[in-house]
């Protein structure tokens, strides 16, 4: 259902140019989860404005559900890393989640229906009137999960969702979109720099290479569908799936 | 509560009361006792000289103040958003703001008369300059990230200016507002001084022109007043409107 096709990016700049993406290609297949990783600056944030259409490739396509992606299109949600600036602190949590409904022009009724759902999935019934400013981290990054999903997409970005959030909202948070894939089965694109993230989470890992990137590996995760914190990452399959992925990423050290 | 009330008071009324008692015995002429002041005060300023001059002053100022608001802001939106419009505009918008409108005002007045067009127009000049200005660097230091939230979610158009650039200007769009407040007090007065049959400036200026040297203080004293109700005002709906900001202000310094 999502197509990228050769896509290649070159930042042309005043002096020098900067091949940021030099050759990518993968497909997902409908209510597939799969996982980006790749080290720090390969491009995994330009590829993420990309696909969702925020910036144009030098050469390449996306194509979602057989049409090419030139502006954003509207079956597609993004969950953007820096949650303190994605949501509109001026607005409520449901006013957040509500505002992309309205926009698409649905109405009153399904739409009150549709943030109510969302919060209670991600368990912030209760913060249905707080303003951003007076959330956590953690349930900001939930809001703007809530919005994502009130969105009916049927493709979900993720970019790096969890790198500015602790460690432990960071497990809460995993658990959370892994369930409500299970729950709900929106094909996701998850990218992240954490490689145990990329293992637990995805059903498969594509790993990128360093700039100027390409596609270095595409690893199917074998691992239960039913996962958890605490017994999947202590399993022997999750440590070889886990040292695959390293090895890719970290070809030297791996030896 | 009791304490900052106490803390605003205190200055003001320690003022008169020095004033009082060094003025008490004065026989100068040009500085009377402010007793005979407050005299000419309640004489001049009861209800009919409120009806006859300040309404008219008051109304002329809240015209001129508010259709600057609203010609200030949409221009500055406009110049802030499209780069074309603001390299086209940028030299003649400095020339324009350079010239003080007072000094205009012979050529306003073979335009638009001596009534209260004129001074309305004359307000208009003066104030709309720093709600422009400050406008325009608000709506370009609105914030990336939620500029690509915006687009990725379908927010564009009217609605991205309505949900997106125009709050999140907000706090300048109010710093320029509070700017051509005090303009507008300012300008209306001068706008009195000459060519007036009404209002506060121009009874000032008959009581000098007369020499009825308490009436003048008393004018003075008026004006005074008359900036300080403003600014309460202001600061009210100020705090209210961005409650949001310092909301999120507040939450940032303490993270």
């Amino acid at each position: 259902m999502l197509d990228i096709i050769r896509l290649k990016k070159i930042y042309e700049g005043r002096e020098r140019s900067v091949e940021a993406i030099r050759d990518i290609s993968l497909s997902l297949t409908d209510g597939e989860f799969a996982c980006l990783v790749g080290p720090s600056g390969c491009g995994k944030t330009t590829l993420v404005k990309i696909v969702s259409g925020l910036l144009s490739p030098t050469e390449g396509e996306v194509v979602l559900h057989g049409d090419r992606v030139t502006s954003p299109p509207p079956d597609m949600a993004v969950v953007f890393q820096e949650y303190g600036r994605s949501l509109f602190p001026w607005m409520s949590v449901s006013d957040n989640v509500a505002l992309p409904l309205k926009q698409k022009g649905l109405s009153k009724a399904r739409i009150a229906d549709l943030v109510e759902n969302s919060l209670d999935s991600v368990g912030l019934s209760d913060a249905r009137s707080a303003f951003p400013w007076q959330l956590s981290g953690g349930m900001q990054q939930r809001v703007a999960i809530a919005r994502a999903i009130a969105y009916e997409p049927r493709l979900l970005l993720m970019d790096e969702p969890f790198a500015a959030v602790d460690a432990h909202t960071r497990e809460d948070l995993e658990d959370l979109v892994y369930g409500l894939w299970r729950n709900l089965g929106i094909t996701t694109l998850f990218v992240t720099h954490d490689i145990d993230e990329a293992v637990y989470l995805g059903q498969r890992v594509i790993v990128l290479s360093s700039s100027p990137t390409y596609v270095r590996r595409d690893i199917v995760i074998d691992l239960p569908t039913e996962r958890s914190q605490l017994h999947t990452r202590s399993s022997p399959r999750f440590a070889e799936l886990r040292s695959a992925v390293y090895a890719e990423i970290h070809p030297v050290a791996a030896e | 509560m009791i304490r900052r009330i106490v803390y605003v008071l205190a200055v003001p009324l320690a003022a008169i009361t020095v004033w009082w008692f060094a003025s008490a015995g004065s026989v100068d002429f040009y500085f009377p006792p402010l007793q005979t002041i407050l005299e000419a005060f309640a004489a001049r300023w009861g209800a009919e000289g409120l009806v006859r001059d300040v309404l008219p002053s008051v109304s002329r100022l809240l015209i001129g103040y508010l259709t600057a608001a609203v010609v200030g802001i949409a221009l500055g939106t406009f110049v802030g958003l499209f780069r074309p419009a603001r390299d086209l505009l940028a030299w003649v918008l400095e020339f324009f703001r350079a010239v003080p409108s007072p000094v205009t005002v012979p050529i306003l007045i073979l335009f638009f008369g001596i009534g209260d067009v004129m001074k309305i127009v004359v307000i208009i000049a003066a104030c709309v300059w720093p709600i422009l200005l400050n406008t325009e660097k608000g709506v370009r230091s609105t914030d990336e990230v939620l500029g690509d939230t915006s687009r990725v979610f379908g927010i564009t158009g009217v609605a991205r200016v309505r949900h997106y650039v125009l709050p999140g200007a907000s706090p300048f769009i109010f710093a320029g507002l509070r700017q051509g407040l005090s303009f507008a007090v300012v300008v209306m007065v001068i706008s009195e001084l000459f060519a007036a049959t009404n209002g506060i400036g121009f009874a000032v200026i008959q009581a000098q022109r007369t020499f009825d040297i308490p009436k003048m203080w008393a004018g003075i004293i008026l004006i005074g007043l008359l900036g300080v109700v403003l600014a309460t005002v202001f600061r009210f709906i100020e705090r209210r409107q961005l409650r949001w900001y310092r909301g999120a202000r507040d939450a940032e310094r303490s993270a």
